[in-house]
């Protein structure tokens, strides 16, 4: 339970990025794919190089926003399709790992982790805690962080600035004659979007104690289950809830993952029913709709006559 | 206030659809005119307000406005001096945020964008007197996302969100044309006393002959991407919809389509 919450809040930071892009800005961004394990890999290599956790892990980050940048400048700048430009840095970021690395995953048991230093910092020395105090520990640092991240979002998503991007997702052509250049919202979106992604990865790797090219493949769709759970539940009503309702569905996802795994029910098996959760998901309410629909034209039959909306 | 100089627009240029939407456009407006624009389908009214606010570039020719060269700047530089209304009630206003959050963005036009709340008081506060003008009774549901209102109330919201910010420029490429005849009288309504109080420079498209000659002082028609009549304020002012109609027939020698006649 503990390793799901606290899993479930690191990837916390990817839901939102995730819903970002995919939501707010109605740009299917690939890029989070390569984005998560780069995140992971600058860590990791900063920190065998001496650099602090703390430091590392906004290297990390900051590495995910030069990535989202890429994807949006190839997009904005070269008119390269939105899904084809994400495919095409994810490629590059490969390279970019194990060019940073110099394999294919660094192992950090050995150094101190970002949790240890941000003990380290408030005075505690997590040498001597149990493990589940060590969990606890570590869940209230990532809640802390992640309630931090989201009062940021929020707020900045209802600056001038923040509102020119929301409705770069939601009317374009709209904005556009309002004098914003959207080619610069896009960028930016992107670039705060793979930051978090990149943050969420780098804190995975800070957790696991290791970095690993392959650990992005499949984290895309788990953040697109989480943006959905927290819909599911929490959205609909306002931004604020539904920036709160992503994280926990974060922490839903990750801990139902977990009792899974404790159930020893067939890992593998994972990845195929998620990606049937959120076709279901992607699904099910147009099905809803369309029979509500047969019902308001059955009563339009019935009563004789239609009704006029408009006032 | 604008200035056309022999522009030419091609659509699908060496292609068997190739279209000349502007044919030598050429055409001097002054600052405060309100010009009410018609034309059958296809003469390039459209095209005229969107090389002017720059969705659509020009192949040849200069476009000046407020004293400027425009021609080459893409349209979030124009957007500075020019509002816009498109006839879809869907287009001007972003559905799923809500009225003060598309007045917000709209307050903004021509102004830097930084890290300042969109909404506070003070801002609320004009939102509010701002839209008690539209008499719709929007000012009381600021928090209400734009797409519960009715296609009236966003081409009434669109309208404020065009002027709130005083450009110079207003294009209005048949707003009231989606509307049902009672939401398009008052969002017509509304039109006449906002560019009248705030002494806007208009263009108005429309398929409505009486509207085309009951508002606005001066009256142009289009037809294959060029000025074929240009009627001053005083022969405006005489002008009845079968004259009209007969001038048209004159100077195109193409009969008007039906849609334009019955409405």
């Amino acid at each position: 339970m503990t390793t799901g919450m606290q899993q479930g809040l690191i990837y916390g930071f990817m839901a939102l990025g995730v819903l970002l892009t995919f939501r707010i800005l109605g740009f299917p961004d690939l890029t989070v794919e390569g984005t998560f394990p780069l995140g992971a890999a600058v860590t990791a290599k900063a920190v065998v190089e001496g650099v602090d956790p703390i430091m590392a892990v906004i290297l990390g980050g900051l590495a995910g926003a030069l990535a989202g940048a890429s994807t949006g400048l190839m997009h904005t700048k070269l008119n390269v399709n939105n899904i084809l430009a994400g495919i095409l840095t994810t490629s590059g970021i490969y390279t970019v790992m194990l060019r940073t690395m110099g394999r294919p995953n660094i192992p950090l048991l050995a150094h101190t982790n970002f949790f240890d230093w941000v003990f380290m910092m408030v005075g505690l020395s997590s040498e001597n805690f149990s493990f589940l105090q060590y969990q606890v520990g570590t869940i209230l640092i990532l809640l802390v962080m992640v309630t931090a991240v989201r009062a940021g979002m929020g707020w900045f998503l209802g600056t001038d600035l923040g509102l020119t991007i929301r409705s770069t997702g939601n009317n374009e052509g709209m904005i556009r004659s309002l004098g914003v250049n959207t080619d610069h919202t896009k960028l930016l979106t992107l670039m705060i979007s793979n930051f978090l992604v990149a943050f969420s990865g780098a804190l995975a790797c800070q957790s696991q104690g290791f970095a690993d090219v392959g650990m992005g493949i499949g984290v895309l769709v788990a953040a697109i289950a989480s943006v959905m759970v927290g819909e599911m539940f929490f959205g609909h009503k306002g931004l604020s809830r539904l920036l709160t309702g992503v994280i926990l569905g974060s922490v839903i996802y990750r801990t139902l993952l977990a009792i899974g795994i404790r159930l020893n029910l067939p890992a593998e098996d994972f990845k195929m029913v998620t990606a049937l959760l959120v076709l279901a998901a992607l699904v099910l309410p147009n099905l809803k709709i369309k029979s509500k629909k047969t019902k308001v034209s059955e009563k339009i039959r019935l009563s004789g006559c239609g009704g006029d909306k408009n006032d | 206030m604008i200035k056309l100089k022999h522009v030419y627009k091609i659509f699908f240029p060496n292609t068997a659809n190739e279209v000349l939407a502007l044919n030598d456009m050429n055409i001097e407006i002054n600052p405060g005119d309100f010009v009410t624009i018609i034309g059958s389908n296809g003469a390039g009214k459209s095209t005229f307000l969107k090389v002017i606010s720059g969705i659509e570039t020009v192949d040849e020719g200069t476009i000046e406005v407020a004293g400027q060269n425009v021609t080459g700047d893409p349209e979030y530089k124009r957007a500075k001096y020019i509002g816009r209304i498109d006839q879809d009630p869907m287009a001007s206003t972003a559905s799923e945020m809500t009225i003060e959050e598309n007045l917000a963005m709209a307050y903004m036009r021509g102004k830097r964008r930084g890290l300042h709340q969109g909404i506070n008081a003070e801002r609320k506060q004009m939102f509010q007197e701002a839209l008690a003008d539209t008499g719709l009774g929007l000012e009381k549901r600021l928090q209400v996302p734009v797409r519960t209102l009715s296609g009236g109330q966003r081409q009434a919201l669109a309208l404020v969100m065009a002027t709130i910010a005083e450009p110079k420029l207003l294009l209005l490429d048949e707003h009231t044309a989606a509307l049902d005849p009672k939401a398009a009288k008052q969002v017509m309504d509304m039109t006449h006393k906002i560019v009248a109080v705030k002494k806007l420079t208009a263009l108005m498209i429309t398929h409505n002959m009486e509207q085309a000659i009951q508002f606005g002082n001066r009256l142009i028609m289009m037809h294959r991407g060029r000025i074929i009549l240009d009627i001053g304020q005083e022969e405006k002012a005489r002008l009845t919809v079968s004259q009209l109609i007969e001038q048209f027939t004159a100077a195109s020698g193409t009969a008007f389509a039906d849609r334009v006649l019955l409405s």
